[in-house]
């Protein structure tokens, strides 16, 4: 088989990233057209487009300068850049590939945002302005974002060099698993979100003014220009999805040899990766609605604020680290992390109804632990009949009898918090943190055989299921919180104590039964007697 | 003996299916044949363990030792009472219409509320011990919630919602116990109490330490200690008087009950005083924040509830100075408390009945217009200040010394300053309740009369329970407990 020289293959990673974009940008557009129960454009549109661009001629708005006709090929010069700095294709670093580091990777990605948004200055179009001036304001919390992932890259690899990262995490998958790298692939999936122009930001497809950002920022762009804007937007986009993928989350995959074969399966791993991104991508995009734009920040600073926590957790996880990965601690780790998410998603929500669907879904992450758990050899196969019963109870009974009796009282599905939402989480993020210092200097006595980091993931939990009750003075709300509770509960006791006696837990299931029962039970007095379900006006009895 | 166990908690059961089956009479008698059964049962338990003999039933799932018996017993008796004054505190509402539905679900409720009571201190591991308390939390706050006034169940949603957030920090106790025991004890087990005793040398002093202090604070919430108390006074002066007095008397020991179960086992990994210095905390906060609060009360049920809370503060730190007589004292105490709380709260039901208010300034001159009921208030307001002859002052006076042998300055000090400050709460209100004198009375409105006879049997037996306690203990009584302080205190 051939080799590659190393210059070839670098120019091949620039080649690739350019020419795959606009596929992937296709093919996401056309996935979520089908999903939508549209046709949807072909899967080449992209390409069409660009071709039908760069042929048309270039209409100038009065004021237009230099600047404005050079910002579309600084920009894609920027992007053409970073393919050279990212491990795109190869483990090993590329002639080119230490020129610069992780925040010279922002640097250029900067600078290309920077000159289109002085190009829409320079344009005088009030639609481009506005387009910027939202794009600087609501991304203000990104760069710090950036910076705070690129900490535990750091702290973890002592470099922030991109390649450096990747190997570091390849060396082990149990670097991936820890609490405070998953959280950081959360704050990064909300910042690609946010950066690419998807929702819950912005509406890839719209062309209403009002609401756009990105879109609206080249506005008055025409001809070539405005295709190589289109090109390199969609360029970014993969980068983002190539550093999130080939960085972060599965470093795994890329050509170790200079090998032709080698290279031409990283190149197909590649698209296959950005087509797993784009695939959750298009379940977001399907499945929530664009923020008000008023409520963009509330997003960039969660993620911002994810990226704190994963730091702070950062600093306390070495003594809960599980040396020696297992399949279980894996499990365990991931479903801690995704059960405490899901409960900040529940923190930032004001409907009632979103809160009950992420409450059903956090239970089936439970019960998904429960089966995994006992896949893995742990507890024994009784945890299957847990898993189930969880399922039936938490994810479906409990969800739908409470939407029922809701559905019937007729109670409104706005329970705003007491707090603005960016509050809360910064609060919630401080009891995460607090759990984590908390539990340091605890031993429970059996590290080697159980994921403890999950522990302080889970106690952390049951510490935001009670902020999600102070916070929501809504009987059905404070419900959902003592559930939620329980739910935390519940994958502590599946992290570490999984030989728990099958009776035992299905006694406790039984009680939180029981529990609910009565808990609907008082919600529909509270009705009934026209006090409403909001408990804040419970307010007689003091003293 | 073992059947008495399975009697002891098939009793009320019976009582529950009984409520079910036909109309109101039967469910009352049933009520009040269950609650005098197993009154009698827990004594005949108590008997049977007063030397330190454990019952074991169920395959090892029910277990009563010593300790549980002290628990079964203030149970029993707040049971057996609390059936015999709800027939006459319902009797007053018999004439309307929708009562005999009310009158079935209050006394089904009730059994159900008193069974669960019952298996608290019958449970053999932590997991059924958790179970059983969080039975007792949702029974109870239908029980609170029942008359449906909006007080009612305003007092019942903080309940239920603060109670069982709390019992889910518990739960987490129970689950880093059960982590540590892995160690010993193999990944699967049944975690019961006695398995943490023998292999305690094997236990993280850590995760011991940490499951202790979790469960203070989470079953801590159903004691009512001080800052986790929040949902006890309107809980306490919104229930219906009988269930008032289950939820002090019985209740909250209920939950103290498990806390000892936790405190056994940090003692036996060699932690002793740091468990003892937690309870001392506790019960500190407890004392001082509640005794404060008796003082400006101004609802005579709150007031009751505010020393409610005193008084698991005084239990808390009878155990947390350690000495075997300052421990005997708690255990005793569990007993005083219950039968004079039980006491008062049935007082206040029949004063409540008579004059239809709940605010101190409402009643004057009950010592005239309700002879009986008057009398046996203040009687009962003087046996929790802790008056000699009561119960109360024998176990706080074996608190105090047990306090001062050990030593305990710091916290004896403030107990008997605390105490004293909530004695004069407490005798202020209540005397001026019983003895104040009334301006010249209109003939034509009907003056507060005695309602029901039943009331003041009730009354009666826990006045002579709580004057024989303090006047002479039986010596089945002292064996008991000095059994069941020797599993607490510190070796002599």
């Amino acid at each position: 088989v051939p080799i590659v020289p190393e210059w070839a293959i670098q120019v091949l990673q620039v080649v690739t990233i350019l020419a795959l974009a606009p596929l992937v940008t296709g093919i996401i557009a056309r996935a979520e057209a089908i999903v939508q129960q549209r046709r949807g454009p072909r899967v080449l549109q992209p390409y069409y487009d660009i071709i039908k661009l760069l042929r048309k001629e270039t209409v100038l708005p009065g004021p237009a300068g230099p600047v404005f006709r050079a910002a579309p090929y600084v920009s894609f010069a920027g992007y053409a850049t970073i393919p050279l700095l990212i491990p795109a294709l190869t483990t090993f670093p590329l002639p080119l590939g230490y020129i610069a580091d992780f925040f010279g990777v922002g640097l250029i990605f900067a600078l290309t945002s920077f000159s289109i948004s002085l190009a829409a200055v320079d344009s005088g179009s009030p639609y481009a302005q506005l387009g910027s001036s939202r794009l600087r304001s609501f991304g203000a919390f990104n760069e710090p974002t950036v910076i705070f992932v690129t900490f535990v890259l750091a702290l973890t690899t002592h470099t922030d060099l991109p390649y450096a990262f990747g190997a570091t995490l390849r060396s082990g998958a149990a670097a991936v698993l820890r609490p405070s790298h998953l959280l950081m692939i959360a704050a990064f999936f909300m910042l690609l979100l946010s950066e690419t122009g998807r929702i819950p930001v912005e509406n890839h497809g719209s062309t209403l003014e009002f609401g756009q950002i990105e879109e609206g920022r080249i506005v008055e762009h025409s001809g070539p220009g405005l295709a190589f804007l289109r090109w390199g937007s969609s360029v970014k986009q993969l980068l983002f999805y190539t550093i999130f993928m080939n960085v972060l989350v599965v470093p795994w995959g890329l050509a170790s040899s200079g090998r032709l074969d080698v290279v031409a399966l990283a190149i197909g791993l590649l698209f296959a990766k950005a087509l797993v991104v784009g695939a959750a991508v298009v379940v977001i995009e399907s499945s929530f609605a664009k923020l008000r734009l008023y409520k963009i920040p509330e997003f960039t600073v969660a993620s911002f604020m994810f990226a704190v926590l994963a730091v702070v957790i950062f600093l306390f996880e070495p003594s809960f680290g599980d040396r020696n990965l297992s399949v279980f601690g894996a499990i365990a780790t991931i479903a801690a992390v995704v059960v405490l998410l899901l409960e900040f998603g529940m923190l930032r929500s004001q409907d009632v109804w979103e809160q009950l669907r992420l409450y059903a879904l956090g239970s089936a992450v439970v019960a998904a632990l429960a089966f995994g758990t006992a896949a893995t050899g742990h507890g024994n196969g009784e945890l299957y009949v847990l898993g189930a019963v969880t399922i039936a109870l938490k994810a479906m009974l409990f969800p739908l009898g409470i939407m029922f009796v809701l559905r019937r009282l007729e109670a409104g599905a706005r329970v705003p918090s007491v707090i603005g939402v960016p509050s809360a989480i910064l609060i919630a993020i401080v009891l995460c943190a607090f759990s984590f210092i908390a539990l340091r200097p605890v031993h429970i006595g059996a590290e080697a055989s159980l994921p403890l980091s999950a522990l302080p993931v889970a106690v952390g939990g049951v510490l935001v299921a009670f902020l999600l009750m102070i916070l929501r003075p809504y009987a059905p709300s404070q419900l959902l919180g003592f559930l939620v509770l329980e739910n935390a509960v519940s994958v502590a006791s599946l992290v570490i104590a999984p030989g728990l006696p099958i009776i035992l837990a299905l006694l406790l299931l039984f009680d939180v039964l029981i529990g609910v029962l009565v808990f609907v039970v008082l919600v529909q007095y509270l009705a009934v007697e026209r006090i409403a379900v909001r408990t804040d006006v419970l307010n007689r009895l003091t003293g | 003996m073992t059947w008495s166990l399975y009697a002891l908690l098939g009793v009320p059961l019976a009582a529950v299916l009984l409520t079910l089956v036909d109309g109101w009479r039967l469910a009352r008698a049933a009520t009040l044949v269950a609650g005098v059964i197993s009154l009698g049962l827990a004594i005949r338990i108590a008997i049977a363990v007063e030397h330190g003999r454990v019952l074991i039933a169920a395959g090892g799932w029910l277990r009563v030792d010593s300790l549980g018996a002290v628990f079964l017993l203030a149970t029993g008796l707040l049971y057996a009472t609390a059936g015999v004054f709800s027939i006459g505190y319902l009797a007053v509402d018999q004439r309307q219409s929708d009562f005999p539905a009310f009158a079935k679900r209050y006394f089904a409720y009730l059994n159900l509320f008193g069974w669960s009571m019952l298996l608290v201190p019958l449970a053999a591991d932590f997991g059924t011990l958790w179970v059983a308390v969080e039975l007792t939390t949702i029974i109870s706050a239908l029980l609170v919630a029942i008359d449906r006034t909006d007080a009612a169940l305003e007092a019942s949603w903080k309940y239920i919602l603060i109670a069982s957030s709390g019992l889910g920090i518990a739960l987490l106790s129970i689950i880093v116990l059960y982590a540590t025991g892995t160690h010993v004890l193999g990944a699967e087990y049944v975690p019961r109490f006695e398995r943490f005793l023998v292999h305690a040398r094997g236990l993280s002093r850590d995760a011991v330490a940490l499951a202790f202090v979790l469960s203070v604070v989470g079953f801590g919430t159903k004691v009512g200690f001080v800052p986790v108390h929040t949902w006890l006074p309107d809980a306490h002066s919104e229930a219906p008087a009988p269930v008032s007095a289950l939820l002090s008397g019985s209740l909250l020991t209920a939950a103290l009950y498990a806390i000892l179960r936790f405190f056994q086992v940090t003692v036996a990994t060699g932690q002793r005083s740091f468990a003892e210095h937690v309870l001392i905390v506790f019960g500190v906060l407890s004392l001082v924040v509640a005794s404060l609060f008796v003082i400006r009360q101004g609802n005579y049920k709150r007031l009751l509830a505010y020393s409610s809370i005193e008084h698991m503060g005084i239990i808390a730190l009878g155990v947390g100075f350690g000495a075997p007589l300052a421990v005997a004292g708690a255990l005793l105490h569990v007993l005083t408390h219950a039968s004079a709380k039980g006491l008062a709260f049935f007082g206040s039901g029949s004063l409540l009945r008579g004059y239809d208010t709940k605010e101190v300034d409402g009643i004057t001159d009950a010592g005239r217009t309700m002879p009986w009921t008057g009398p046996m208030f203040l009687a009962a307001a003087l046996a929790l200040s802790g008056l000699p002859l009561s119960g109360v002052f024998r176990s706080e006076f074996e608190i105090v010394a047990g306090g001062f042998a050990k030593p305990q300055y710091v916290g004896v000090t403030l107990l008997l300053v605390f105490v004293n400050l909530a004695f004069f709460g407490i005798i202020w209100h209540a005397a001026r309740m019983v003895l104040g004198r009334a301006p010249a009375l209109d003939p034509d409105v009907p003056r507060p009369r005695e309602s029901s006879r039943w009331m003041i049997a009730a009354m009666l037996v826990c006045l002579f329970v709580s004057v024989a306690l303090g006047v002479h203990l039986p010596g089945d009584l002292t064996t008991l407990l000095h059994n069941a302080g020797a599993r607490l205190a510190a070796p002599a």
